[in-house]
């Protein structure tokens, strides 16, 4: 392949993977907290709706994206309800809210279908698009990929160098512990569901705001469940997700160009490339990390009296 | 004398029937180790519970620097200054020491790592110990861990530290520094209480030694006035008769068990033998040997030397050739996990070691374990007499009872009954020797306890044992030998 061949595919990569990346990383601090959430799809989708709707009414995507993020977090509140209040399966409520959500949004999105509304371009960042090879890449996208160069890094900080961040660490690792040196384990436990929820939605949005102005139904397609999967590449660490994140964004949009490019492979073969990786990743990562790096006490409930 | 740090006074605390704590008061000083001692289920950690705040008492008041508080919470009781270190480790294994040390503690939004690791150093200077505030708990050892426990607890000024049978876990080097680590608080002006049940090290460290027996203080002194370690278990395990159940004397038959010289893990050279029409009491202190020798016999273990013969078979040939009926029964001390499923109903659970009556083919006859079951609940007394109640659902009496039941409806050759009163109600403690009494007219039964008083009840003949050996085995009527128990479970023989 050329270079004017490659550059179009690594920026387009880019953009395919930052509305996973987003999802990811709110898993991440989900899951930090010890919350299994697999309901990433489901509030990938309100987010999305919501983006698109307050975004055709508003005028305003910005707002717009605010407001997924908001509505990410009213979805996963419902994780939060089952979990922290009633002590429910992890597994099972997440599993409920991916499907609810998508019925949800698919319900009040049909008559949207095909629409379109205001949402973010391109914008060249004068000077740095001009390096070369870098440039074209990572500094002639949308306002909301720039964003993600800086947030994995402020999440990591907030884990890592924060006294708040050690709390939701600890009571993902050891809720007992956390509850014996006085923190309150479902407070923590809130903030990191709705935390998470809040990127989650975001990454919807991007998807009906930044990567296509329209919406269609089931437009996530999967991309929640590639976030979980990508929580364990990463190993629960931020950084290593924006790798993961691109990985797949490569795989997505290759598959695209290699149909666009008309191949022999049958299209539902190509379809199929990135969810292979999923199982392909998930089988390496946990081969090859001896100790898990899974937090201690994930899917684990912990009433509040104890 | 000062005010105490901590004054407790007329605590009661109970669950259901069983009186955990009656009564209880007691002063916790300044600069001194006070031990808690006690057997098993005497009600050590249900008093340190309360002082802890994880548990409120029915009665009785707390007072702490002289003033009146009420510690509702884990929470209140650490802001109070009351910190425990508990046998299970409270601590985050894939973070660091400093992390631990300061997690939960009110401060500046960014964490100051340097700041972190310093405190820990000096902290862990002024009292004597060592550690790297760098290195993950994953990778320290159990006094390691414990040293952070402590450490955290200093971290948060906390001046009356409460220690969890913290030996437990410990190799001896590392129980010698904790204790000059524990020294080394009380000189700073720190109020320590010591929780343990072995005698030794109550006697090495402790400034005030307080007994507990079921529930109450029985004792309460400075260590100077203890004149030696059989006087204070002879305290601990007491002798005074709570009450009286007939014994019939029986004339042991034939031999049921025989262990020869059997040596397993830190139980060393043991032999003993049981009598169908006899029990036999092991008395000691907790930890001296009883597990090991219970493991082997019931086949949980194999045995590593020596010989062991079970109704006439070896251990080999017994346990490959089990039968549910006629042979051998286990009640142990656990029996919430080792005895029963919480989760399953009591007929499930009468099944679970009687299966084979009730089986034709792979098909099992649930009625009928059905009616036999339910004449064992009227039997036995067991409440509630519901047979798709589930275990958990039992109070620790009756489910014991139901355990009981369940064994003896095995018709069993040999029992081994493990603390089978411990944690319960006098009433339900009097059932259980009646059954066990009533039981040794077919069985032999080999009758592990950690209390004196339920041995002296209902054995034939006594073993005492101390460091995994078997110091004396005697008849209950021989009354000098028995005079000597205490000084042989304090190893002075």
């Amino acid at each position: 392949m050329t270079f004017e061949l490659i550059i179009p595919l690594l920026a387009a990569t880019v953009q395919s993977g930052t509305p996973i990346l987003y999802a990811t990383l709110g898993e991440i601090i989900t899951e930090k907290s010890g919350v299994l959430n697999l309901g990433v799809e489901g509030i990938m989708i309100v987010g999305a709706l919501a983006g698109f709707i307050a975004a055709k009414f508003t005028g305003n995507p910005v707002l717009a994206f605010v407001l997924a993020g908001f509505a990410g977090c009213a979805a996963a509140s419902i994780h939060g309800i089952v979990c922290l209040l009633f002590q429910g399966n992890q597994v099972v409520s997440g599993l409920a809210l991916t499907i609810l959500g998508t019925g949800f949004a698919n319900y009040l999105g049909t008559s949207y279908v095909g629409q379109s509304a205001p949402g973010f371009s391109p914008y060249a960042i004068p000077y740095l698009v001009d390096i070369p090879g870098l440039g074209p890449i990572l500094f002639n996208q949308d306002p909301l990929v720039y964003l993600t160069y800086f947030i994995p890094v402020l999440i990591w900080f907030y884990l890592f160098s924060t006294r708040h961040g050690l709390g939701v660490r600890a009571v993902g690792e050891n809720p007992s512990a956390a509850r014996a040196g006085g923190l309150s384990v479902s407070l923590y436990r809130w903030g990191a569901i709705l935390g998470g929820g809040f990127f989650m939605g975001l990454g919807g949005a991007y998807l009906s705001l930044a990567y296509t102005h329209l919406w269609t139904n089931n437009m996530t397609a999967g991309r929640g469940w590639i976030a979980v999967a990508l929580v364990i590449f990463a190993f629960w660490r931020p950084g290593r997700a924006v790798f993961g994140a691109y990985l797949f964004g490569g795989i997505m949009s290759l598959q695209l160009r290699l149909q666009a490019a008309g191949t022999q492979l049958p299209s539902s073969l190509l379809l199929m490339l990135p969810y292979l990786l999923t199982i392909i990743v998930l089988v390496f990562s946990s081969w090859k990390s001896g100790k898990s790096a899974a937090p201690a006490a994930l899917g684990v409930n912990m009433k509040p009296t104890e | 004398m000062t005010t105490p740090a901590v004054r407790l006074q007329h605590i009661s605390k109970s669950f259901g029937k069983v009186k955990a704590n009656q009564d209880i008061s007691l002063d916790i000083h300044k600069g001194r180790i006070l031990a808690l001692l006690g057997e098993n289920g005497a009600g050590k950690s249900t008093l340190m519970s309360i002082l802890a705040g994880q548990l409120q008492p029915d009665s009785g008041t707390i007072a702490i620097d002289g003033e009146n508080m009420e510690l509702s919470s884990t929470d209140k009781a650490i802001s109070t200054g009351i910190g425990m270190v508990y046998q299970h480790f409270q601590l985050v294994d894939a973070m660091t020491v400093m992390e631990n040390v300061f997690l939960g503690k009110a401060g500046s939004f960014l964490l100051d790592k340097k700041a972190m690791e310093e405190e820990v150093i000096s902290l862990s200077r002024q009292y004597g110990m060592q550690m790297s505030p760098a290195k993950y708990i994953a990778d320290l050892s159990m006094g390691e861990k414990q040293q952070v426990e402590i450490l955290k607890l200093l971290h948060r000024r906390s001046n009356i530290l409460i220690f969890d049978e913290p030996t437990a876990v410990l190799t001896p080097e590392e129980a010698k520094a904790l204790f000059a680590t524990m020294r080394s608080m009380a000189d700073q002006g720190k109020a320590i209480v010591f929780i343990s049940h072995k005698l030794e090290e109550v006697m090495t460290i402790a400034d005030d030694i307080a007994v507990l027996r079921r529930g109450a203080v029985v004792d309460s002194m400075p260590k100077k006035s203890v004149s030696s370690t059989a006087e204070l278990a002879e305290r601990m395990v007491g002798r005074e008769v709570l009450l009286k159940v007939d014994r019939i004397p029986m004339e042991p038959r034939q031999m049921v068990l025989k262990v020869e010289n059997l040596s397993h893990q830190h139980l060393q050279d043991a032999s003993l033998i049981v009598r169908q029409g006899e029990i036999l009491g092991i008395v000691g202190v907790a930890g001296n040997g009883q597990k090991p020798l219970v493991e082997v016999v019931c086949g949980l273990q194999q045995p590593q030397q020596g010989e062991v013969q079970l109704l006439g078979k070896d251990w080999q040939d017994f346990f490959a050739s089990r039968k549910w009926k006629n042979g051998l029964s286990y009640i142990p001390e656990d029996r919430q996990g080792l005895a029963t499923c919480r989760g399953l109903t009591l007929l499930d659970n009468f099944l679970l070691t009687t299966r084979d009556g009730f089986s034709s083919g792979p098909w099992l006859q649930r009625q009928d374990a059905r009616q036999k079951a339910e004449k064992l609940l009227h039997e036995f007394d067991i409440r509630p007499p519901d047979l798709d109640a589930f275990a958990w659902q039992l109070s620790g009496g009756n489910l014991q009872k139901m355990v009981l039941s369940r064994e003896f409806y095995r018709q069993p050759h040999l029992i081994v009954a493990e603390q089978p009163t411990q944690g319960l109600d006098i009433a339900a403690m009097e059932d259980i020797w009646k059954l066990l009494l009533k039981a040794r007219e077919e069985a032999g039964i080999l009758l592990v306890t950690g209390d004196l008083t339920e041995a002296l009840a209902v054995c034939d003949r006594l073993a005492v044992m101390y460091g995994g050996r078997i110091v004396d085995t005697f008849a209950r009527s021989n009354q000098e030998k028995v005079d000597q128990i205490g000084q042989m479970m304090a190893g002075i023989s």
